[in-house]
């Protein structure tokens, strides 16, 4: 029943995320409207505080109140900094954990809303044919530092500035300002007010024509790339700092001779993670994995890449699987209409 | 490669955030405009300071908030219009010892401590004569997480004559000008049909209106603030600040010769399109994705002459 329902990997992941985009987008209205005071507030994925319908909401929204009101405050105003000025920002790191223990970057890769959108919108550019940009193994390597200056300089460096009176009270909370999942959830309840750009001063208008600019860009570009915000989304690299502690984890082994030519996992991953074919071990759970499982789909040998709980298998690559998955779609996404012959070489490009 | 520069171009828009810093508006102390605190200010009875108190002649709670620091606040409650020995508080934790609390008069209005689980605090003063029962209730608000649910000690009966929000703004939202907030109004638990209400702002604003066949009342809330900034003449502008104002919710009942009348006042803060141009977000918008219509064009790389072979093969 639950084969039929769900054939692949990537059917059911796929409904899980457009239940949690429902969940996280239009939660409020269908839970009660305080049920976003009630679950996590600090999520790990971007569910925006801005939607009035949302079910709950990220941890960077908290983060950078917690470190402009609290932190900042305290630092300027040269009061005893004890325990207790952290103790809501570990709170809210606590529960962040509680949550992220159990799913890890599955919460990029199966939960997020805008992580839900741009894959919907690249589905849209397929349908139109529109082509695929990927990221070369060498010039990957240039943005994914992008993701850790939007962590440290708009979610932790700015809000602490603006809370010792360094910087303006208005860069409180400008990851928020600028974040595309601000504009695109908001949207999604037909409300206009946050792509309308703050005119009262300079730094709101500088940031909301640069956050409008950047949805604008997101939102194109995802129909030609796979997931081109999640590649600098600050919750991606806040999310890496614990992917190592939870027990949910990619696990490829130790060494398979055939990786060396094959490649197909690579051009499977939406986050074009070279390194997933490359490199073995621990190594090949790069920081960018949001553990859609892909990876796992679409290698063509057996129990080669895994996702585990607690050391259980909860998907194993398997050969049979890989034939009946691309009959139907290619690594890169592609549906395919007509029964293709698989190629039985292991070793060739295509497995 | 096209995206790889243009993604690098917004790391670039991104970094030049840091020089905002710069800006002169820099510890001015001005509220941020990026979220909604100006309002909560009204919540906490910061935003009256200065204005005229007699806006209304209904009975009002107005909270303020004092301390050194956030672990240290403490909110007064002012009964302003009645006179009340002592306020009702009622938690949204029906289950602990501060479910519901009597807050005896001071001088500076009754004092308002943090329960341990934060959250919705319903306050109600009680003024009651031999012909007349008059009350003011308001909410205040303690953010805290994992807060209860107040749905069910909104809806617990305090007094005879009631107006319940339905709901009360969450965290992160709060009344606005030019949107549709509603409320039951209720007697001795059961609701009052085409019930007249009336609603009052500081910012001058009064309003009549009627409950729906539910009890329930659809209260459009007045875009006053424009009036009031035109009578400022030369006030000076306000660097962004958002503003809030108060506004007061009444309606009055008689029942065995007795008159029963109820206020729920509280903060609200601006219409949400106020200082915000919706034309030139989507210019903004559109902008963008004119930066990213490139990627939309076929790639015009040929094909190796094996790859091309390897697509025919597939194609059979």
């Amino acid at each position: 029943m639950l084969k039929s329902l769900f054939p692949t990997l990537g059917r059911f992941r796929f409904t899980v995320q457009i239940i949690m985009l429902f969940v996280t987008v239009y939660g409020g209205a269908l839970l009660g409207s305080y049920t976003v005071d009630r679950v996590s507030q600090a999520l790990p994925s971007l569910s925006c505080a801005f939607d009035k319908m949302t079910g709950d909401h990220c941890i960077l929204i908290v983060n950078q109140h917690q470190l402009h009101h609290r932190v900042g405050e305290a630092l300027a105003n040269a009061k005893n900094i004890t325990l207790k000025v952290f103790i809501p920002t570990l709170m809210s790191v606590g529960i962040f954990f509680m949550f992220f223990f159990f799913l890890n970057k599955a919460f990029c890769g199966w939960v997020c809303p805008m992580g839900t959108v741009q894959e919907l919108l690249r589905k849209i550019g397929l349908f139109f044919k529109r082509p695929l940009h990927q990221f070369e193994p060498g010039n990957v390597g240039r943005v994914r530092p992008v993701k850790w200056l939007m962590l440290l300089v708009l979610v932790l460096g700015l809000p602490l500035l603006a809370g010792m009176g360094v910087a303006s009270n208005e860069l409180g909370d400008p990851f928020c300002q600028v974040c595309p999942s601000r504009v695109v959830t908001t949207l999604l309840t037909a409300d206009t007010e946050q792509i309308a750009v703050r005119t009262g001063t300079n730094i709101n208008f500088f940031l909301g024509a640069l956050g409008n600019a950047m949805f604008g860009f997101i939102i194109i570009a995802a129909l030609a790339v796979r997931q081109p915000f999640c590649r600098i989304c600050p919750l991606l690299s806040w999310n890496a700092l614990f992917q190592k502690l939870s027990p949910m984890k990619l696990v490829k082994v130790d060494s398979h001779e055939k990786c060396e030519k094959c490649g197909v996992c690579e051009k499977a991953c939406p986050m074009d993670i070279h390194e997933i074919g490359t490199e073995f071990g621990k190594k090949a759970f790069h920081e960018d994995c949001t553990l859609c499982g892909r990876c796992a789909e679409y290698c063509p040998d057996d129990g080669v890449i895994q996702i585990k709980f607690f050391g259980i298998a909860l998907f194993k690559s398997s050969r049979d699987y890989y034939k009946a998955r691309v009959k139907h779609e290619s690594p890169e996404g592609t549906k395919k209409k007509r029964v293709i012959p698989i190629i039985a070489k292991p070793t060739s490009n295509n497995g | 490669m096209k995206t790889n520069s243009i993604l690098m171009g917004i790391l670039l828009a991104s970094i030049s955030v840091a020089h905002a810093a710069e800006h002169p508006m820099a510890a001015s102390g001005v509220m941020p405009a990026g979220h909604d605190h100006a309002a909560m200010a009204g919540a906490m009875g910061m935003e009256g300071m200065g204005r005229p108190r007699a806006w209304t002649e209904l009975p009002l709670l107005k909270t303020k908030m004092s301390g050194a620091n956030r672990e240290n606040t403490v909110i007064s409650i002012a009964p302003q219009n009645i006179v009340a020995a002592n306020i009702d508080a009622y938690s949204n934790n029906l289950k602990d010892e501060n479910a519901h609390r009597q807050l005896p008069m001071e001088m500076a209005g009754a004092k308002l401590d943090k329960p341990a689980t934060g959250g919705f605090q319903m306050l109600t003063a009680r003024e009651e004569q031999a012909e007349s029962v008059r009350v003011a209730s308001t909410v205040y608000y303690f953010g805290e997480r994992g807060a209860k649910n107040p749905t069910e000690m909104f809806m617990q009966q305090k007094n005879e004559l009631e107006i319940i929000p339905q709901p009360y703004p969450r965290e992160h939202s709060r009344y606005r000008a030019n949107e549709d907030w509603k409320f039951l109004v209720r007697f001795n638990g059961q609701p009052l049909v085409n019930q007249k209400v009336k609603l009052e702002t500081s910012n001058g604003s009064k309003v009549e209106a009627l409950t729906d066949a539910a009890g329930v009342l659809n209260l459009h809330i007045p875009d006053d603030f424009k009036r009031v900034e035109e009578k400022k003449e030369g006030a000076g502008h306000d660097h962004g600040m958002r503003r809030g104002a108060d506004l007061v919710v009444a309606t009055e009942y008689v029942d065995g010769g007795k008159t029963y009348l109820t206020a729920f006042n509280s903060a609200y803060g601006e219409n949400a399109y106020d200082k915000r141009n919706l034309a030139m977000g989507l210019g903004f918008a559109l902008l963008g994705m004119m930066g990213a219509a490139p990627l939309l064009r076929q790639k015009k790389t040929e094909k190796k002459p094996a790859q091309a072979a390897s697509d025919k093969k597939e194609e059979v």
